[in-house]
């Protein structure tokens, strides 16, 4: 789950990250209350979680005398069509030289890996295409406590030594929080020091819960829902109905509904041990969803009670039609119970998505 | 056949849980089908001196390996337990952990690993549903019913695809040497890369089918990395950049590892890449 920045500057601080003087304000009236803290020159940035905010018109200059007017103009705007509800309202930075670091997980090594780039404040995925030396990378043991002195020296080169304490609080977030991504674009440097200008904090979903954090608010609410009853489960805008067991074999189904020129609803997993309930509130789940006519029902494996998943397919007995392919223990039942209420259960995935075609059409 | 043969000894780690009390049974079922040791033990702390379908309990895996021979271990302990798990089990000397558990925070999955390596010790998985080579052995949770002995490899990050691609080669009338699920999180043990130079040192394997999903470019590098003819599979290429489909691997980031553009890299370099399923025992034949 992504923080939003304010949030995430309120973790770095925590680990003795120096971030600006700054204060979350939801009404542009809050504003004349902080200025007192924050100097002549203050920045108003929208919390809204969106890529490229500062070229969106998401973060603007004011000082004194400006500030409420900016933060009524901002409040009013639309950042890549989110609302603005929130805007952090911080000290202008005496900035000297801004720089880019992050911490992720690395795919291809399974450890975490730093980039650090002498500038900041633009795209580092641009930078890299650009000049690929621009970004130093290194490779941290997950077992160590600190980034070791070596690689401090490697990854910073000649930027200023006084970065360092600051790259290694962020690896201490980083593993402290479970983060996916730890970031600070920019990383400047000032007169009076070292700041986090930015922030950006992705949390795992797996360890939301040791994280104390109790809703995940990056899924909507019927994907909330979902989750509730442990599906996987994502909204596309086609009308073809989509419930598999495994991610894979899922996203495989959404897969053939595309090669056949077809457009799927979503896609929906029901997770290991597809019983008669579970398969009932995936079925229904689906149903619900606007524009759906037809669902595929496609379930593979050794545990999968096919007579179970019958009943609840018939129990959920929604209006869009359900094909169904499935394979495992009892198959002969289920395709007899349902045979007997109307529904078609089909040999291949292949079979299971021309049928639901046809139907969608 | 890779990883092991029917003299594998193999304990089960949270032996006493649903899913791994259900396993250890259909494990074991397969093992005296095939004539193999199978399961000899498993563990559950605070549960030693039981038994769960005959086989013996012990409250840690330093005991059970104690008592039997075994190098082996498939893992059932759930989430936030399952990186102590596989420590564990490195610990005492397990040789190669199979990790069938989902949800397992990611930090806990790069610290564990890192720590098997120091001891020697193989990681499969985590998310994954372990390896089965007909005829010889299953460590984990594969429907072995589906599958046929024969000679060619298959190496994938899903769990039911790999059931349907399975069948539909038993079905063509080609079997498999060995079936390896290596996971679909961000981070996992045995890689494309692994699984694969293990398949080239194979005698049995003579090509082998690589199912791989959106995210990431470890097919690729796999696929890079060996001599054998490859056929391969993409999940995915419907799925919208920045949805989470499913798995915590199948993401799209930063523009790296969209569907689309790895089945085409992969056809650049003259690799067969299947368009669905059906189509992967047709391209085998082709190759072999």
């Amino acid at each position: 789950m992504k923080l939003l920045e304010y949030e995430a500057k309120r973790v770095f601080s925590e680990y003795g990250i120096p971030v600006p003087k700054g204060a979350v304000i939801r009404a542009a009236e809050e504003v004349a209350a902080h200025l007192p803290d924050l100097g002549d020159g203050v920045v108003l940035k929208a919390q809204v979680d969106v890529g490229g905010r500062g070229k969106a018109g998401g973060v603007l200059m004011a000082d004194r005398t400006t500030a409420a007017e900016t933060a009524r103009d901002l409040f009013s705007r639309e950042i890549k069509s989110v609302p603005v509800r929130e805007i952090l309202a911080e000290e202008r930075l005496p900035i000297e030289h801004e720089y880019y670091v992050s911490i992720a997980v690395d795919r291809s090594s399974g450890q975490p890996v730093v980039l650090f780039a002498d500038a900041g404040g633009v795209e580092i995925e641009k930078m890299a295409e650009e000049d690929e030396s621009a970004v130093r990378r290194v490779v941290v043991s997950p077992l160590l406590r600190d980034i070791p002195p070596f690689l401090m020296r490697e990854l910073l080169g000649g930027a200023p030594k006084e970065l360092a304490p600051v790259i290694n609080s962020l690896y201490h977030v980083f593993q402290g929080k479970d983060a996916m991504l730890a970031e600070i674009n920019p990383l400047v440097t000032t007169s009076r020091g070292v700041y986090a200008a930015d922030a950006k904090l992705i949390i795992d979903d797996n360890a939301l819960a040791r994280q104390g954090i109790a809703v995940n608010r990056d899924l909507s609410e019927r994907e909330r829902e979902a989750e509730k009853h442990g599906f996987s489960y994502v909204e596309l805008d086609g009308s073809i109905g989509v419930i598999g067991n495994g991610a894979g074999l899922t996203m495989s189904t959404l897969d053939l509904i595309e090669f056949y020129h077809g457009r799927a609803a979503n896609f929906l997993d029901v997770g290991g041990g597809a019983d008669q309930e579970r398969v009932m509130h995936a079925v229904k789940l689906v149903a619900s969803m606007p524009g759906v006519n037809v669902i595929v029902v496609n379930l593979l494996g050794g545990i999968t009670r096919c007579d179970e998943v019958a009943k609840g397919i018939i129990a959920a007995g929604v209006a869009p039609t359900v094909i169904v392919r499935m394979a495992g223990t009892n198959e002969e039942e289920g395709r007899q119970l349902l045979a007997e209420c109307g529904y078609r259960m089909l040999e291949s995935m292949d079979a299971a998505v021309k049928a639901a075609m046809e139907v969608a059409e | 056949m890779i990883y092991g043969d029917k003299d594998l000894g193999v304990i089960v780690q949270n032996i006493t849980g649903k899913q791994g009390t259900f396993h250890t049974e259909l494990m074991n079922a397969y093992a005296r089908e095939v004539g193999g040791r199978g399961v000899v033990a498993g563990t559950a702390p605070g549960k030693g001196g039981r038994e769960v379908h005959g086989v013996p309990v012990y409250n840690t895996v330093k005991e059970a390996l104690r008592e039997h021979d075994a190098t082996a271990s498939v893992i059932f302990v759930p989430g936030g337990a399952a990186g102590d798990a596989i420590m564990e089990a490195a610990h005492a000397g397990i040789e190669l952990a199979v990790v069938i558990t989902e949800h397992i925070p990611v930090h806990d999955v790069m610290s564990a690993i890192a720590y098997a390596k120091l001891h020697d010790c193989t990681v499969i998985g985590p998310n994954c549903p372990g390896l089965l080579s007909p005829g010889e052995c299953k460590l984990g949770i594969m429907p072995a019913h589906l599958a046929r002995r024969g000679n060619v490899g298959v190496v994938s990050r899903s769990g039911t695809l790999t059931y349907e691609v399975v069948d539909e080669l038993t079905r063509a009338g080609i079997g498999q040497s060995t079936v390896v699920g290596i996971g679909g999180d961000p981070v996992i043990g045995q890689t494309f890369v692994d699984v694969l130079a293990r398949f080239e040192e194979d005698p049995q394997t003579k090509a082998v089918v690589v199912i791989g999903e959106v995210g990431g470019n470890l097919e690729e590098e796999g696929v890079r990395s060996t001599d054998l003819p490859v056929v391969t599979y993409i999940a995915g290429v419907s799925a919208p950049p920045e949805k989470r489909m499913g798995h915590a691997g199948a993401i799209i980031e930063g523009g790296e590892g969209d569907a689309r553009s790895k089945v085409r890299r992969l056809r650049d370099q003259n690799i067969p890449v299947a368009s669905r399923p059906s189509e992967i025992p047709g391209l085998i034949h082709e190759v072999i």
